[in-house]
């Protein structure tokens, strides 16, 4: 069966970066999301078994859609991805309930070892 | 923080878009991307350095005309006070020059910051900010090159201002170009007085290669 | 041979003879190669130093501050660079100037490169060493130089002392200062009494003569604070910071003393000359610098009136 994956960030060509490296054998059920919003629109919708997050977005940024998936307990499993790789930032997000954190440009293998981890592929 | 929407690259006045045609959506989208990736990059130097968090403005692109580009600036670094900058050039697939424009204070602060002693005498502290400068620049540089999979090489740094006044580092009688493409990063250590601005600047030609350059990155992402 | 085994050939003949100085230093900071220019300036044999750590090889490098701008490359992985402008030299070398350098070891650019494996980690650091000694030379003659015309386009051709232009920019700068920090300041202007007569008795070469004795006398009576020039023809301007008024007559009665005390000679004649003068000071009231000469100039003209040969205050009354 499909997986539900959502990967959200604001710039069109930094989403389509992500879905090029997504491993192209894993069957999933693509949903876009521009903000934050969206984001956590696809969560009630039940489209983000996996998110892909951006942090830094208009509306309402990364870092406040971690911390409302934790408040409203979504069992989604995020990876964060982001241009802003100081370990401080990921000790952040780490705390704020991602699983991951990847560093832009996104590579299929830093994604693969993800979703290996965490027995999702 | 969030200064603009997805469109960032905006003229200032319409005379420049008479002149130069705007990049399209696509290519300002990818151009933001890869500058905030290269951006990222120079941060993350810069923090190692440091050993500091360093919080980091989202990048701002814009068209400036020469006559404006001291009051953009300016407005970008919103510092009337004194600065010292450090400046290298960039070459080959793009030709541009970077400036790093450091707040006094924040100059002032970095021998502490990276734990060289406090009282360092002139030239010292000059090796600090081309140092510091060259990091930054040498990234940002490194990162848009590997993204955008392009060469770029870069000139060692040299001292451009120290302890002067912002609007006697930029002469207008000075700069040979009528527009230029500007990027702007703020870098900021939040528990410090530390501060500096990055700018790189491309003038006419680069402008348009660059757009050939983003062209070509768009159709391998579109693939 | 093949071409890429030629091209492999004239590389390492280039980079062995290259007038540049070019080594290359592992993670250990061994040193793995040592071309001709770095043999012949540092005299060691590249199979006397390959191999060995290249701070036990020269103990004279600055160790912590090089080691961690090496450290630096192989975790940013970028390029880096030293100028002689802020660090003369790494390694103490001969220049080739030995007579006309004026410096006593080769001055050195450097630029630091990561050569990086497949992987894009660095293996090695590539050190190349550029001699900056002529361009040290030529900048630091640059320098004398503009320091001189700098020091020349302050100062009065006849009298030495600092022009009007420079006199007028310290007392702004002064002003500015003492509106900050609620300091003190005054102004004297002063005028050589019948300084007209001089020149008309005796010549403009006399007049000049008396006006380089006259200066010699004022900067004699001065203090290390205070800034004297030539302000017109025969007249001086003053800036006395942090002086109020009291203190600024009692320093202008001085000057008008230590004038008069000796007679000049002139051609054969011995003339007792005279100066007036004048004073302000800052108020809280004064708006700008110039106010205070233009103050100081009602004042002068004042003793002039009063017969000449005498100090006054300025009123605001006046």
């Amino acid at each position: 069966m499909a997986v539900p994956v959502t990967v959200v960030d604001d710039s069109k060509i930094s989403r389509k970066m992500v879905i090029r490296a997504l491993p192209p054998q894993w069957n999933i059920e693509l949903t876009q999301a521009e903000n934050g919003e969206e984001a956590l629109a696809a969560c009630r919708d039940g489209k983000a078994e996996v998110m892909f997050l951006d942090l830094t977005m208009p509306v309402m940024d990364g870092y406040q859609v971690l911390e409302q998936l934790q408040k409203e307990q979504f069992n989604t499993f995020v990876v964060v991805i982001s241009a802003d790789i100081q370990p401080k930032a990921q000790e952040r997000v780490k705390k704020l309930g991602a699983i991951a954190f990847i560093k832009k440009p996104v590579k299929t293998l830093d994604i693969e070892n993800v979703l290996h981890e965490y027995g999702i592929v | 923080m969030y200064c603009t929407n997805t469109v960032s690259f905006k003229s200032v006045n319409k005379t420049i878009t008479m002149s130069i045609p705007p990049y399209t959506e696509d290519q300002n989208d990818a151009l933001q991307e890869v500058v905030n990736i290269a951006m990222g990059q120079a941060g993350d130097s810069l923090a190692r350095i440091l050993g500091n968090f360093v919080a980091l403005s989202v990048p701002r692109i814009r068209l400036v005309t020469v006559e404006d580009v001291i009051k953009t600036v300016t407005d970008m670094v919103d510092n009337n006070a004194k600065i010292s900058a450090v400046r290298q050039a960039f070459s080959n697939s793009l030709r541009g020059e970077a400036i790093v424009v450091f707040a006094q204070a924040g100059a002032d602060d970095l021998a502490d910051l990276m734990g060289y002693d406090t009282d360092l005498d002139r030239s010292a502290e000059q090796e600090l900010l081309l140092e510091v400068g060259n990091l930054l620049v040498g990234a940002v540089i490194t990162g848009i090159s590997e993204t955008l999979k392009t060469d770029l090489n870069f000139s060692a740094p040299s001292l451009m201002a120290e302890r002067t006044p912002l609007d006697q580092v930029l002469v207008p009688e000075q700069l040979s170009w009528s527009h230029a493409l500007l990027m702007e990063v703020n870098f900021t250590v939040e528990s410090r007085d530390f501060n500096c601005h990055l700018l790189m600047f491309m003038a006419e030609e680069a402008i348009d290669t660059l757009r050939s350059i983003l062209d070509e990155f768009i159709d391998r992402i579109q693939e | 041979m093949s071409d890429s085994n030629d091209t492999t050939n004239l590389l390492n003949i280039i980079v062995d003879r290259a007038h540049v100085g070019i080594f290359v230093v592992n993670q250990q900071r061994e040193i793995v190669l040592w071309n001709q220019f770095m043999e012949i300036h540092s005299e060691r044999k590249a199979d006397t130093v390959v191999g060995q750590n290249l701070f036990e090889a020269f103990p004279e490098l600055p160790r912590k501050w090089l080691d961690r701008k090496i450290e630096n490359i192989f975790i940013l992985k970028n390029f880096s660079f030293t100028s002689w402008e802020q660090r003369p030299y790494l390694f103490k070398f001969a220049h080739n100037r030995p007579v006309t350098g004026g410096v006593d070891c080769m001055r050195q650019d450097c630029t630091l490169m990561p050569i990086k494996d497949d992987n894009s980690e660095v293996q090695y650091v590539c050190f190349t060493l550029f001699d900056a000694t002529d361009t040290s030379i030529y900048q630091s003659k640059l320098e004398k130089t503009t320091e001189k015309l700098r020091e020349l386009s302050n100062r009065d051709g006849l009298t030495r002392l600092f022009n009007r232009r420079y006199v007028e920019e310290a007392l702004e700068k002064e002003f500015n200062r003492a509106r900050r920090y609620n300091n003190k300041l005054s102004v004297i202007l002063t005028d050589i009494d019948f300084f007209k007569k001089v020149n008309d008795m005796y010549g403009h070469l006399a007049g000049d003569e008396v006006l380089r004795i006259m200066s010699q006398r004022l900067a004699s009576g001065l203090r290390g604070t205070d800034v004297l020039g030539r302000y017109g023809g025969e007249e001086f301007l003053v800036v006395l910071p942090e002086t109020d008024m009291q203190g600024a007559h009692v320093l202008a009665e001085r000057l008008r003393k230590i004038v008069q005390a000796e007679p000049v000679a002139v051609e054969g004649e011995s003339l007792t000359i005279n100066i007036s003068l004048g004073i302000s000071e800052l108020r809280d009231n004064t708006a700008a610098y110039a106010q205070l000469i233009a103050e100081a100039d009602l004042a002068l003209y004042q003793s002039k009136k009063n017969g000449r040969n005498n100090t006054t205050l300025f009123q605001p009354d006046f």
